[in-house]
């Protein structure tokens, strides 16, 4: 019988992992360390939105140990009410979440502050950690596949949830994405895949934009001092962005987006570290 | 970090060459500081790539109601999967099918036995974790009992042919594409009479056999089944054969099993109709299989504080026990 083929990303490494929750005033964070013995530099990822944690979980991961192995200190988490962090999901705000990055930045960047803090957002976690970079917080930031605004990255969520529904549906019992918008527009909460989206969550997504010409003015650069790289993943990527079928049974190979990606990270880390000296 | 907050506790495991992740609910009643004797643990499986919380994070949901009542559970990443370490095969679904995690699952099963000083465990799967729960079941001794959410008894094509995604995305989208589906599931039934209904060649023989061992021995076992596409209740869409019939056949006289059809929910079960139904009916069957656990005065699993959706009444479709046989 033919041995199956094995997706790995840490051969023969031995990485340090430590899993717990941190504890900020008003939160309760469930996050995971990847420790490396003398890191270049601290990476915060930020991920995507709820209702894709599950599906990018494992991509996400593997990106997080693929920075670890080379070098990277990173941190990941749940945001609150989400996945192992407490709290209950329709009753958070896009500000809560926001505050978690700053949150853990912050935690991160004090560790070591000698060392570049990078900030790393995949979806709707790209559009949390803009906000925060742009407060003046990290030496640098890598932005995944970043929406124009968090009402966009929900749509598109709930236009392929709502298409999947339909699928399996009888004829009788369908509901459009455009009902489910409606219902949000009128008050009603509406449930995609196991979270429940508040009217307010909705509502509240219309301001939480890419500030203004931000896409334009970094579009090209992605070097110098505070260098931002902005990479829309293309489907393949899926299911780091939304794309294929929802309960993925195929685990990917990711080292054609994760090589130059790390390599970008690790350049930023020692443009950073250049000009501290 | 800490590694512990309200009833939560994050653990590890062995499991090989890395540590086996989970989260441990405590029970109520170790809270207050009273353990009852043969008391049993409650393990849930990740259900195929899914991380241990499952879609909506609703295991962690089940897992916070059933400690609430007094059963510790805990929720683990197989190795590979969520937080735990490990290297998966590309084909993730052929691997659990064969009984990938069966090692896994039923070493974590032996290790959260003795650790937590409990008389056994029950295991919890979903769909590939329910495979996952029946093939470690035949291996542990430490597993008193299952719950299983819409099991499956054959071998899926992991990766479809684009030409068979594209006649069953025309089937299920166009009205002439939907009366060509009716006609071939009337034609695989002819076909399923002419062969005397026996079983098909994709049936996952290892895992019947498995299924045949642990549900002839006694073992309760509760079977969770969401509504599916073209079939109505449990039964299978015309044409298809009918696993959970023969599963149930070859379980036997001494069998436990309990079938729930668990209506207005999807294959998930993580909306708010399919949350409240599992949480009704695994709390019911577990004090009625398992009534030690139960702490004095929580004889009910509640529903989640500040949410107003109960279960819809879950039929009950096949009930057998040793006393109605």
């Amino acid at each position: 019988m033919k041995s199956p083929e094995y997706v790995s990303d840490h051969k023969s490494l031995s990485l340090l992992e430590e899993p717990g929750y941190l504890e900020f005033p008003g939160a309760q964070l469930y996050a995971v360390l990847h420790s490396t013995p003398h890191p270049l530099a601290r990476v915060l990822l930020t991920g995507p939105f709820a209702s894709e944690r599950q599906n990018s979980y494992l991509p996400w991961v593997r990106w997080a140990r693929y920075l670890a192995a080379r070098g990277m200190e990173v941190l990941r988490y749940d945001y609150r009410g989400v996945g192992e962090s407490p709290g209950r999901f329709e009753e958070m705000t896009f500000k809560d979440w926001r505050e978690d990055v700053q949150l853990l930045a912050e935690w991160l960047a004090n560790r070591t502050p000698a060392l570049p803090l990078i900030l790393h957002g995949l979806e709707i976690g790209a559009l949390l950690a803009t906000h925060c970079f742009e407060a003046g917080m990290a030496d640098a930031m890598l932005l995944w596949s970043p929406p124009s605004s968090a009402n966009q990255a929900l749509r598109s969520t709930l236009l392929r949830w709502a298409g999947l529904e339909q699928l399996l549906k009888p004829d009788a019992e369908r509901t459009t994405a455009a009902d489910y918008i409606r219902q949000l527009e009128q008050g009603s909460a509406v449930e995609v895949e196991g979270y429940r989206w508040s009217p307010q969550l909705w509502q509240e997504s219309f301001d939480w934009k890419m500030p203004a010409g931000f896409r334009e003015l970094h579009q090209e650069t992605g070097q110098g001092n505070r260098a931002v790289r902005i990479v829309d993943l293309p489907r393949k990527a899926a299911p780091l962005v939304k794309g294929g079928f929802v309960g993925y049974d195929e685990v990917k190979n990711f080292d054609w987006l994760f090589t130059e990606e790390a390599s970008w990270i690790a350049a930023r880390a020692a443009d950073c570290l250049e000009v501290r000296r | 970090m800490m590694q512990s907050i309200h009833n939560r506790e994050l653990v590890a495991f062995h499991g090989g060459n890395f540590p086996i992740r989970g989260t441990y609910h405590r029970a109520s009643n170790e809270q207050a500081g009273v353990q009852k004797p043969g008391r049993l643990g409650v393990i849930f499986l990740n259900s195929l790539s899914l991380p241990r919380t499952a879609t909506g994070d609703s295991s962690a949901e089940w897992a916070d109601a059933l400690a609430e009542c007094g059963y510790p559970c805990f929720r683990v990443d197989l190795p590979g999967l969520g937080d735990s370490e490990g290297d998966l095969p590309a084909d993730l679904l052929s691997y659990i099918n064969g009984g990938g995690f069966a090692p896994a699952a039923s070493s974590v099963a032996k290790e959260i036995t003795e650790r937590f000083d409990l008389a056994g465990v029950v295991l919890v799967g979903h769909c590939a974790g329910a495979v996952s729960a029946v093939l470690a079941a035949a291996k542990a001794s430490e597993c008193k009992g299952l719950i299983l959410m819409d099991v499956y008894f054959h071998l899926p094509q992991a990766v479809r042919p684009k030409f068979r995604q594209y006649l069953s995305n025309w089937a299920l989208k166009s009205a002439p594409g939907r009366m060509a589906s009716n006609l071939y599931d009337r034609l695989r039934r002819l076909r399923l009479r002419v062969q005397a209904n026996r079983l098909p060649e994709n049936a996952n023989l290892p895992l019947l056999r498995c299924w045949k061992q642990v549900a002839s021995s006694g073992q309760p076992i509760l079977m969770l089944k969401a509504p599916a596409r073209k079939a109505i209740g449990t039964k299978a869409r015309v044409g298809e054969f009918d696993y959970l019939q023969y599963a149930l056949k070859t379980a036997g006289p001494q069998s436990q099993v309990i079938v729930k059809f668990a209506e207005g929910t999807d294959h998930s079960f993580a909306n708010r109709l399919g949350r409240a139904a599992v949480r009704q009916e695994m709390g019911s069957w577990l004090e009625a299989f398992f009534p030690a656990a139960c702490p004095a005065g929580k004889g009910t699993v509640s529903p989640i504080s500040g949410s107003p959706v109960r279960a819809r009444p879950s039929k009950e479709v096949v009930v057998m026990t040793s006393s109605s046989t």
